[in-house]
């Protein structure tokens, strides 16, 4: 292993993106963050709010309308390499929220995530549970120590 | 108190904050017009989060539609459902069983106290102080363990449906004594937190004065909830409702409309609901949980209103043919935005966002029905 | 040509040479140690490893993409962290006892210019970042229906600089009179003189202005470092990281690394000025203690307090303008 894999194995910088779920999966992930009893800091994991610092973007959520080139937006701004980890069912797959006109295409959910930006995993779960969280963010960690 | 009025005239330049934004748990934009830092005016614009959940449940049979309105805010997830049932069991004119009653008042508190942690934390958060935000995370968990041991998971329970709970949210004796030994361990940590909380001079002097909701101002607003009480009005729709009528508790109030109030009446709320949480628990009766033994029938729209943790919850609907027609749910979200952007004004652009936080925020609530807003 | 070859010369730069590299080590830990020792316990959590936040990010963000910045002056926006990490590396080296044969730089005098150099380097920061997080966020926000569609509208970086601007004006006066302190009794502002005062009078620290100035001086050093309470140029609840936003791969890793230097720097010019002990050899030990000192002190502080708005900043700044002066008055007698 590289110095390069060896730094990057023990700083990873996370940031979260909502874009328009129920909030559940929010606040198990900002719970994953911030609460002492998961505490993802001892796992390496670091949270930011900077595109320019971020290595892996969590979004949640089905991507309204209004979040999507937002989300678009913030992607291109990490530098590479970066990941995505979809979390949540409605990321993965639109939830309970995407057959709102049954067949039709839908005009307010532009999701799921895959549709948007391309995901590198996902972690199943209405809402997720903050061990998912933290196992799909440590999963991505072959493919991002791996990258040039 | 000096009425506080947007000035627009001096508004210097607009910084524009969010969707994406450290101090914003949900996606939501806010423009921040400002004078020398000072907030002038603010204004809130949410529709981020829409995804038509009316829109969805309408001609849903009332079942799946029940478990939509759980979907639609994973902080007060298992409110909307008892609302939705409650409005159900309304049309259909169905009697729960009173140990059904019992066990939704219990998720109710729970989940208030689960609610008012988080709020406390997020508040914590804003104010860049993360330590007290931590500890009020770990307490928070305590919280969460027992939803999950109650409901089987941690965010969406599924409690309600027609006719009582769902099997699966039985108390028995070891759960019981779970929650009664956690609620102990989280009652006397709450304590200390706040004994630390409001001796602590630096904070205090943060908080004191910030983001002041008169008392006029916030019922010209209309708003509800944890954040009117704070202004004074002792205004709860829970001495109205007949589920709360066994139950002895004190509504809260605190003077001032400021970050302070909003913060301290959480934190009595928090003790209010551990009272009932023991007194559901030491009364709890004997019985069954669900009754089956109602039948579908057309009714007219009905509505029904509860308080959660923000405020007063108002779900409508009628049913036709076991489906849900004409719905219409408002949140305590709604009346609080304008609360929101009022209570910013006058400050300093650091406080903003805490002046946000301190009306307990839940967009994803509120975004329902409002009409997105379309680019040319 | 015999100055070059001048073998006192030749063992002096190779001193400071070995010297600077020690501390720029030892700084690497610092971050890591206010976050996983003092933050962490604080917080009843395990915390990250020591080594990650100082020394391993800044390695990762060397081997990430480099993303040309959102700036109108992209070229000088990235040359300012680098500027800044000269000004902290020319600060450590005023403070080894070779660099005293030179009074142009071995005075307070440098020292104050240098760290007004940095200020000025936030500032600019400020006003060059352009980032994505608030304003071409693509959002519909002046459309129909919206309040006042004409007004001017700013990112929140320039706030950041205004901020910047400000913590020039007022925000550093505590730091720059408690540097003076030690002058006051010295009653010169060249570090030899101020050193060998020492010598035959005991350390500042020890007399009653020495005191006040050290409580002046730690204050300042947070204020100089941006952290809590004191951080408002880069409040997360509204500029986020301010002036660093749009820095990627190595320019960010010169801010992180910029940044436990700097932690490590100040401390050794408390030594040097406050108890004579100068950054050479057995010296260097004692400065690895006073910043480790530092940092703790630092974090515990930090740890406890919420950010300062301007209602908050004013009379603390003020009051410590005031210690500091009591501090030189009380040195001057």
């Amino acid at each position: 292993m590289g110095i390069k894999s060896f730094s990057r194995a023990r700083a990873i910088h996370v940031m979260l993106v909502y874009t328009g779920g129920c909030n559940g999966c929010d606040i198990e992930i900002v719970n994953t963050i911030l609460s002492p009893r998961f505490d993802a800091e001892q796992y390496k994991v670091f949270l930011t709010w900077n595109p320019r610092e971020a290595d892996v973007l969590v979004v949640t959520g089905p991507v309204t309308a209004l979040n999507k080139e937002p989300l678009m937006k913030i992607y291109e701004a990490i530098p590479e390499p970066k990941l995505v980890v979809a979390a949540g069912s409605c990321a993965l797959m639109g939830g309970v929220y995407k057959n709102i006109h049954g067949d039709i295409p839908s005009e307010e959910i532009c999701g799921p995530v895959d549709q948007v930006i391309p995901v590198a995993a996902k972690v199943p779960g209405c809402a997720v549970r903050p061990q998912d969280v933290l196992a799909g963010v440590v999963s991505l960690l072959p493919t991002l120590l791996g990258a040039d | 108190m000096d009425e506080k009025l947007p000035r627009s005239e001096v508004i210097e330049t607009e910084i524009p904050l969010g969707p994406v934004h450290p101090a914003a748990l949900e996606p939501y934009r806010v423009r921040l017009f400002v004078e020398d830092e000072i907030v002038q005016e603010a204004e809130i614009t949410i529709g981020v989060n829409h995804r038509g959940v009316e829109r969805i449940m309408e001609g849903l049979p009332v079942e799946k539609a029940n478990a939509l309105t759980e979907k639609i805010c994973g902080i007060c997830s298992n409110a909307h459902v008892w609302n939705s049932v409650r409005t159900a069991e309304m049309a259909l004119d169905i009697e729960i069983p009173e140990r059904a009653s019992y066990i939704r008042i219990i998720m109710g508190e729970l989940e208030r106290l689960h609610s008012h942690f988080l709020y406390l934390a997020h508040g914590c958060e804003t104010l860049a102080h993360e330590t007290f935000s931590m500890r009020l995370f770990y307490l928070r968990e305590t919280i969460m363990e027992l939803l999950a041991m109650i409901g089987g998971n941690r965010v969406q329970y599924g409690c309600g449906i027609i006719g009582g709970v769902r099997p699966r949210c039985e108390l028995d004796d070891a759960k019981i004594a779970r929650i009664r030994t956690d609620l102990d361990a989280v009652e006397t940590k709450l304590a200390d937190f706040a004994d630390r909380f409001t001796s602590d001079t630096i904070v205090m002097s943060r908080i004191t004065g910030t983001g002041v909701l008169p008392q006029k101002q916030a019922l010209k607003l209309a708003v509800t909830g944890p954040t009117l009480r704070a202004t004074g009005v002792a205004n709860d729709v829970r001495v109205d409702m007949p589920e709360y009528e066994p139950f002895d508790f004190n509504i809260i109030t605190q003077e001032g409309g400021d970050v302070k109030a909003n913060l301290l009446i959480r934190v009595l709320e928090s003790f209010e609901s551990i009272k009932i949480i023991r007194q559901a628990l030491d009364n709890l009766p004997e019985g069954p949980i669900v009754d089956r033994t109602w039948e579908m029938v057309d009714s007219e729209p009905v509505h029904s209103y509860i308080e959660v943790p923000r405020g007063i919850l108002y779900h409508s609907y009628g049913l036709e043919d076991g489906k849900v027609r004409s719905c219409v749910i408002r949140t305590p979200s709604m009346a609080n935005i304008g609360a929101m952007q009022y209570a910013a004004i006058g400050n300093h652009v650091t406080d903003a966002q805490l002046c946000i936080v301190q009306c307990d925020p839940c967009f994803t609530c509120t975004d329902r029905a409002i009409e997105i807003i379309r680019r040319d | 040509m015999n100055i070059v070859l001048n073998p006192v010369i030749i063992n002096s730069v190779i001193a400071v040479i070995i010297t600077v590299l020690i501390c720029l080590v030892v700084s690497t830990f610092l971050p890591g140690i206010e976050r996983k020792y003092v933050h962490a316990r604080i917080q009843q959590r395990i915390g990250p490893p020591v080594t990650s936040p100082g020394i391993f990010a800044p390695i990762k963000f060397m081997f990430k993409e480099n993303i040309e910045p959102n700036s109108p002056v992209s070229g000088l926006y990235k040359a300012l962290p680098i500027v800044c990490f000269l000004v902290v590396l020319c600060l450590i080296i005023i403070s080894t006892p070779q660099l005293f044969a030179i009074p142009a730089l071995a005075s307070i005098v440098a020292i104050v210019g240098l760290l007004k150099v940095e200020e000025v380097c936030y500032v600019l920061m400020g006003a060059l970042s352009k980032s994505i997080m608030s304003l071409p966020m693509p959002f519909p926000d002046t459309i129909k229906g919206a309040v006042h569609r004409d007004s001017e509208r700013s990112f929140i970086e320039d706030l950041s600089a205004k901020r910047s601007l400000r913590m020039i004006a007022y925000g550093s006066f505590p730091l720059y009179l408690a540097l003076f302190v030690p002058v006051t009794q010295a009653r010169s502002i060249f570090l030899p003189t101020i050193v060998s005062y020492q010598f035959t009078h005991g350390p500042v620290l020890f007399t009653a202005s020495g005191i006040v100035g050290a409580i002046v001086f730690f204050i300042g050093y947070m204020i100089m470092l941006n952290e809590y309470p004191f951080s408002i140029i880069k409040a997360k609840s509204d500029v986020i990281e301010g002036p660093y936003m749009e820095y990627a791969s190595k320019y960010r890793a010169v801010v992180y690394i910029t940044r436990g230097f700097l932690m490590f720097t100040l401390a050794a010019l408390f030594l040097v000025l406050y108890c004579g002990i100068p950054l050479f050899g057995l010296g260097i030990i004692f400065a690895i203690i006073a910043a480790l000192v530092f940092v703790l002190f630092m974090g515990i502080f930090s740890a406890f307090t919420p950010v300062f708005t301007n209602k908050q900043l004013y009379p603390v700044i003020v009051g410590l303008s005031l210690l500091g002066v009591l501090a030189i008055v009380l040195g001057l007698l």
